[in-house]
């Protein structure tokens, strides 16, 4: 459905995209994951059709992106990174706005949406927070029930409530076969609903895999506190990659072998058990380090 | 053409639309409301003609006032008038474009099926229009006020009609300049800032030129050579000629407008 192949725009010898390639069949969600400033919304504009690539090319149901884009948006909702809607108007005001430059006259979806969400939509834009204008943006790119959704960054600014109910969203999508592109820096989010997942850093993609081995890939990093010696001593004995930082408490990395490391507790006398928030850098380390080898 | 969004961007610029047009509307009543009093004052005319003769035409009286006509032309049209469409043209001209793909709202228009050019043409027409009412409500308070509010002097509407046609031709052009700059820049205030600096400069060239003979040469650099006020009122203007040139000028500028802005890369 979706088809990038030797993807590259150059903005700068260093910055851009090079020679990126993904494929996204119908019915699947791929997940795009990346620090900022990766080239996850460069990606995304050139689906969309706003930039020309240098070279190579994308391809929405076999249509080109750039050349073809005003076709291959009849198909395709989507949700901009940046939430900046047209000045002066209340949020039904743009929905309806967007549904008649569709020629869309179909009202449920969006009623239904704008319950699920419960957005006012009768608030003037200008007047709304960030979570607001976010909801008026997923609707906007819901609405129309296209086959194929491109969003970049869907969650942010949304509260955890009501980022649970746009997980629930995609999932449901999904269950419709709808094809559904997501960028993200939050691992959570795309391990939850993501048939495969691209990572990119500086401009390049490091990985293209499925969920199931990204997951073993993926380092979590536990914080222990355990009651005696004894276990400390049993812990940074066993093979796992551990970290003292306190007493009696220990850093644990687990990378794949979380059954080894469930083993391990259950032989010992824990007190407290936590994972430490991480950033991207974290849970990729085994791909990040790959690149910088690489170079 | 989009239809829908043709209307809503009126709607969201009609304040500012409409501020402008009162504006206007109001200046020019007012001036020739005081027309009586001032045709009446003796001397006024031995006063302006005191003055030297660049001065003169830079004020828009190079021959004193003799007529309703004259007084419109170089008092209104030739000063305030003048300023109040430029300001509007460059703001308008950078709103439609370079705001929305600098904020980057520009993208929700993108993403609806319709192609970049049918989405340019659209705020396009939403520039002409406005431009449109503000000239067509002045030309029909001028009217009415020369009509109604003062008696015994006469405006011919068939030469004042022929006025505002050509300004609007004239703006036209120069709001066309405005649209190619604000469709080729990401940044607002770089369109914004390229399109002022560049009127400012052709207005500033205009009166350079009118000071005296010498500097006469400036005004074959600046579109504003073409715009005589009182010349375009007495009929001393081709004004078909010019008419279609100014018109020819417009389409093609915006035409190049809606072209660059289908070819360029929008960060958006």
């Amino acid at each position: 459905m979706i088809k990038v192949e030797k993807l590259t725009k150059r903005f700068t010898p260093e910055k851009g995209l090079f020679d990126v390639n993904f494929e996204v069949k119908k019915g699947e969600v791929f997940g795009y994951i990346g620090p900022n400033g990766a080239g996850k919304s460069t990606t995304i504009r050139h689906l969309m059709g706003f930039m020309e690539p240098d070279d190579g090319i994308s391809s929405i149901n076999g249509l080109d992106c750039w050349s073809k884009s005003s076709e291959v948006q009849k198909r395709v909702g989507y949700l901009p990174g940046e939430i900046v809607f047209l000045e002066g108007m209340t949020g039904l005001e743009f929905l309806k706005l967007m549904q008649k430059m569709r020629r869309h006259r179909e009202n449920k979806k969006r009623d239904e949406l704008i319950e699920r969400f419960q957005l006012d939509v009768k608030t003037p834009i200008r007047k709304m927070s960030k979570g607001m204008k976010q909801k008026v943006g997923i609707i906007a790119a819901f609405m129309h029930e296209p086959d194929v959704l491109i969003l970049d960054e869907p969650t942010s600014g949304l509260d955890p409530l009501m980022q649970r109910v746009f997980i629930d969203l995609i999932l449901e999508e999904k269950k419709n076969n709808k094809t559904i592109v997501m960028s993200s820096h939050s691992f959570q989010e795309i391990e939850r609903t993501c048939d495969s997942a691209g990572i990119i850093k500086d401009g390049r993609l490091v990985a293209l895999e499925n969920m199931h081995s990204l997951r073993t890939v993926q380092r979590r990093v536990f914080e222990v506190k355990v009651k005696n010696d004894t276990d400390i001593e049993s812990i940074l004995g066993s093979g796992l990659q551990t970290e003292s930082v306190g007493e009696k408490t220990l850093h644990v990395s687990v990378q794949g072998n979380d059954q080894e490391f469930i083993q391990l507790l259950s032989r010992c006398e824990v007190e407290h058990l936590d994972t430490r928030p991480q950033d991207l850098e974290d849970i990729f380390m085994h791909y990040y380090d790959r690149r910088e080898v690489g170079k | 053409m989009s239809w829908p969004l043709y209307l809503s961007m009126l709607k969201s610029h009609a304040k500012m639309l409409g501020g402008f047009i009162y504006g206007a509307v109001a200046y020019i009543v007012l001036i020739i409301w005081i027309y009586p009093s001032i045709a009446d004052m003796k001397g006024f005319n031995d006063m302006i003609n005191a003055l030297p003769e660049g001065m003169r035409k830079l004020i828009g009286m190079e021959n004193g006032i003799n007529s309703l006509a004259d007084y419109i032309a170089g008092e209104f049209y030739g000063m305030l008038f003048l300023i109040i469409l430029m300001v509007y043209v460059i703001l308008t001209a950078t709103r439609l474009m370079a705001r929305l793909v600098d904020q980057g709202s520009m993208a929700y228009l993108l993403a609806t099926p319709n192609s970049r050019i049918k989405i340019a043409a659209t705020q396009a027409s939403v520039m002409i229009t406005g431009l449109g009412l503000i000239i067509a409500f002045t030309t029909i308070s001028g009217i009415a006020a020369s009509e109604w509010l003062i008696s015994g002097y006469e405006l011919d509407v068939a030469s004042f009609i022929t006025l505002n046609v050509l300004t609007f031709l004239i703006f036209s052009v120069i709001a066309s300049y405005c649209f190619f700059i604000s469709s080729a820049f990401n940044d607002e205030k770089t369109a914004l800032g390229i399109s002022a600096g560049l009127t400012l400069l052709f207005y500033m060239l205009n009166m350079a030129g009118k000071l005296s003979e010498e500097t006469e040469w400036l005004l074959n650099f600046t579109i504003f050579k073409l715009y005589d006020p009182i010349k375009m009122i007495n009929n001393e203007t081709d004004a078909l000629l010019m008419g279609s040139l100014l018109g020819v000028a417009a389409v093609l500028l915006f035409t190049a407008s809606i072209v660059v802005f289908n070819r360029r890369n929008l960060p958006l």
